[in-house]
């Protein structure tokens, strides 16, 4: 056990909140206070975590406004000590946070759009990894009967989103596609993000076909997820979802059981 | 049990026929992905033109003024004459460069 890591947990914690004391020990070099000191590197911390939220979130920013995303980044931050030296991973954790955050809880559709703007990141970061072609897939057309039992493998870029709420429009109207006056919010929605070169693109879907792919990226065989797809609605064109996943590199792997 | 029996035969049919279709389409599918896209001037908001905006500009993101007339966007096709352009002399969006009403 290193003796190094009870102080860092220390400094750690009295970083992300001005109310905590001072952890013991810290000291300068030329006997000026060393409170007043931390104080400028608590703010460093602080406000370089929230330009990162802000910047990873602008369209969230735009509809609380600055005042109030500045004050729940602070909230935020006090909570949640960066896990990855990385910095655009930072914020992972905001849509659940503003979910349960009191003050916005009037915006029933904030922490799905905070999930789009989300999705956008991770897919932009996301790894590298060949995909399948549509000559690789012919060969399942062989044994028809097995199709239902195959499971997919989607690309590390491409995430899935459905939600109760129309922000994809909303997010879009953010874009300058189509008035946010026209978005009813109240419509659910869905939407396919995934990476086009070094583009990062939000596809809209159908609810049929989002909970088809929801169903996949959760590791549900290809027949189950049909199903899904046929209990969310009346119209489930898997042609559309899979000329879709074919076209823009979704699949990494194909497999069937009995398989090699 | 025949009904469940009944659904995975009908599931198992539907991903073979929709496996099958998406196949065909192959390649064809980048195709179809620029024919179902139609170029709409005027509705494009100020540096968010897809291109064109008059000559010595160098295209995409260089319109000036929200709604340019002269300046174009990628929509989903049939949906460009229903987009509002208050610039237009028809109100909406149109499928070619018009001048600013």
């Amino acid at each position: 056990m290193s003796t190094l890591e009870p102080i860092q947990v220390g400094l750690s914690n009295a970083l992300l909140a001005p109310e905590r004391p001072l952890p013991p020990g810290v000291i300068t070099w030329n006997g000026s206070d060393p409170s007043v000191r931390f104080d400028v590197y608590r703010n460093n911390v602080v406000v370089s975590l929230t330009t990162a939220l802000a910047e990873g979130f602008p369209v969230t920013r735009a509809l609380v406004g600055e005042r109030f995303f500045a004050a729940m980044a602070r909230c935020f931050i006090a909570d949640h000590l960066p896990s990855s030296p990385i910095l655009s991973d930072y914020g992972d954790a905001l849509p659940d946070f503003i979910a349960a955050f009191p003050p916005a809880q009037g915006l029933s559709y904030l922490p799905d759009l905070a999930r789009l703007e989300r999705a956008r990141v991770q897919a932009y970061h996301a790894a590298d990894a060949p995909a399948l072609t549509a000559q690789d897939l012919a060969c399942q057309l062989a044994n028809p009967q097995r199709l239902s039992a195959a499971r997919l493998a989607l690309h590390p870029a491409c995430i899935v989103l459905v939600s109760e709420h129309a922000i994809v429009s909303l997010w879009a109207a953010h874009q300058g596609q189509g008035r946010i006056e026209d978005v009813d919010l109240r419509r659910a929605e869905s939407a396919l993000v995934l990476r086009d070169g070094d583009a990062v693109l939000v596809l809209p879907l159908s609810l049929e076909i989002g909970h088809f792919l929801v169903a996949l990226a959760a590791g549900a065989p290809l027949g189950e997820a049909a199903e899904i797809a046929a209990a969310a609605g009346p119209d489930v064109d898997l042609t559309q979802a899979i000329v879709l996943l074919i076209h823009y590199g979704g699949i990494a792997a194909w497999h069937t059981p009995g398989d090699l | 049990m025949t009904q469940s029996r009944a659904i995975q035969t009908t599931t198992a049919a539907a991903l073979a026929l929709a496996l099958g279709t998406a196949l065909t389409f192959g390649n064809t599918a980048i195709a179809g992905e620029g024919a179902a896209k139609e170029k709409c001037y005027g509705i494009a908001l100020k540096g968010q033109n897809d291109c064109a905006a008059g000559p010595g500009t160098s295209c995409a993101g260089t319109s000036t003024v929200d709604y340019q007339g002269n300046a174009w966007k990628l929509v989903p096709a049939g949906t460009c004459e229903k987009t509002a352009a208050p610039t237009s002399p028809t109100g909406q969006g149109q499928l070619a460069a018009f001048k600013d009403v």
